[in-house]
């Protein structure tokens, strides 16, 4: 049997509430529960697999190839589907494992404003402009904590300089490998 | 009202008045947005995409300008709120200024200090600005995440930063976070425009 075109990613963050049942339901309403049953673990093995290793175009094809000369291994049919399914959700997958793997705090989200510091009690004679940032820190699925922290230019400069620091080494590390 | 008439003195008026001739070609959704701004409902202004817009519908203005305008209207209506200006007391502090402005530019500061001016809060403690802490410094580290035991062949970068922060008390706390490349770049590329907005204003 040819293997459905949207074959649902399995191996996706694991959030996904698909039970087998509604899959058999939508995809193969007429296949037994034990046929489909063996069907989407051997898929769901084999993207596991390709997930893992984050492979190549180059890596897939070899892989499916060898699949496909199997003994109870996969049609060629089946292999077409699942590369055009990595090909298009690598990228989101690879990200989504990336996202599981960490488990500290991350940068949700950051907002900022400039402001014009005025001092209210007396006549205004310098308006020092001030950076309000407001950063959402936490830790994937648990609550944030917001920052809010206040940049004068030297704070900003100070931080720039640093963050120049960091893409110089990422720089150098990507360069390497 | 004393203070109030003051601040706007030393306003430049040339820039007061370029303020308003621009604020009042801006659409009545982005006035809003600027009184929502100063109400804290939103961060801030998005000094860009407002700039953007401002360009396809013809209105000459640059980031930098356009800051400078956000940041003089806002402090206008903050000032005026703080003061509790009603929209005439408002109206003639601008002074003689108001007379060399077209006037559709005086009906559109009436109209949205009418609609708008009493929800503006006058406190800058309010909101989601509930202690402002001082940046102090950042520590950072660099690193590789090979594999793990969901995926075999990780391998991305990513950095570790450790931001040094003080309270308003002066307490010093650590705040540590990861961020991948393309979160980083993001990262850097905000404080850069946030440096830019800063030389211009």
């Amino acid at each position: 049997m040819a293997a459905a075109e949207q074959q649902p990613p399995a191996v996706d963050g694991g959030k996904v509430d698909i039970t087998e049942e509604l899959l058999r339901g939508q995809l193969y309403p007429e296949a037994a529960p034990e046929e489909f049953r063996a069907l989407r673990a051997k898929m769901g093995g084999l993207l596991q697999s390709i997930a893992s290793a984050d492979m190549d175009l180059n890596q897939l094809e070899a892989f499916l190839t060898a699949q496909t000369k199997k003994q109870g291994g996969i049609t060629s049919d089946q292999a077409a589907v699942i590369a055009k399914f990595w090909k298009n959700h690598r990228v989101k997958i690879h990200e989504s494992l990336v996202n599981q793997s960490c488990w500290d705090n991350v940068l949700k989200n950051m907002n900022w404003r400039v402001d014009l510091k005025s001092q209210s009690r007396h006549v205004d004679q310098i308006n020092t402009p001030v950076a309000i940032v407001e950063m959402e820190l936490g830790k994937y699925g648990q609550e944030s904590e917001f920052l809010c922290l206040e940049f004068d230019e030297a704070k900003v400069s100070q931080m720039l300089k640093k963050l120049t620091e960091i893409e110089e080494s990422m720089t150098a590390l990507t360069q390497t490998t | 009202h004393r203070p109030f008439y003051n601040s706007i003195q030393t306003c430049s008026s040339g820039l007061l008045k370029y303020a308003l001739k621009i604020f009042s070609n801006l659409s009545s959704l982005q006035c809003e947005q600027i009184i929502q701004h100063l109400n804290h409902k939103i961060p801030g202004v998005n000094t860009v995409e407002l700039c953007q817009r401002l360009q396809t519908s013809g209105i000459e203005v640059n980031v930098g300008d356009l800051a400078k305008i956000t940041n003089t209207v806002s402090f206008l209506f903050s000032t005026a709120a703080r003061n509790n200006l009603s929209t005439e007391e408002l109206i003639t502090a601008l002074g003689s200024t108001v007379n060399t402005l077209p006037k559709h530019a005086i009906q559109v500061i009436r109209h949205v200090w009418n609609e708008q001016g009493k929800s503006v809060g006058v406190s800058e403690d309010k909101g989601n600005m509930s202690t402002v802490g001082q940046f102090v410094d950042i520590k950072w580290k660099l690193g590789v995440a090979m594999s793990s035991d969901t995926c075999r062949s990780l391998k991305y970068p990513y950095v570790t930063v450790a931001l040094k922060v003080a309270d308003s008390s002066g307490q010093i706390t650590n705040k540590c976070f990861e961020m991948t490349v393309p979160q980083f770049k993001n990262f850097f590329r905000q404080f850069k425009e946030m440096a830019a907005v800063l030389e211009t204003v």
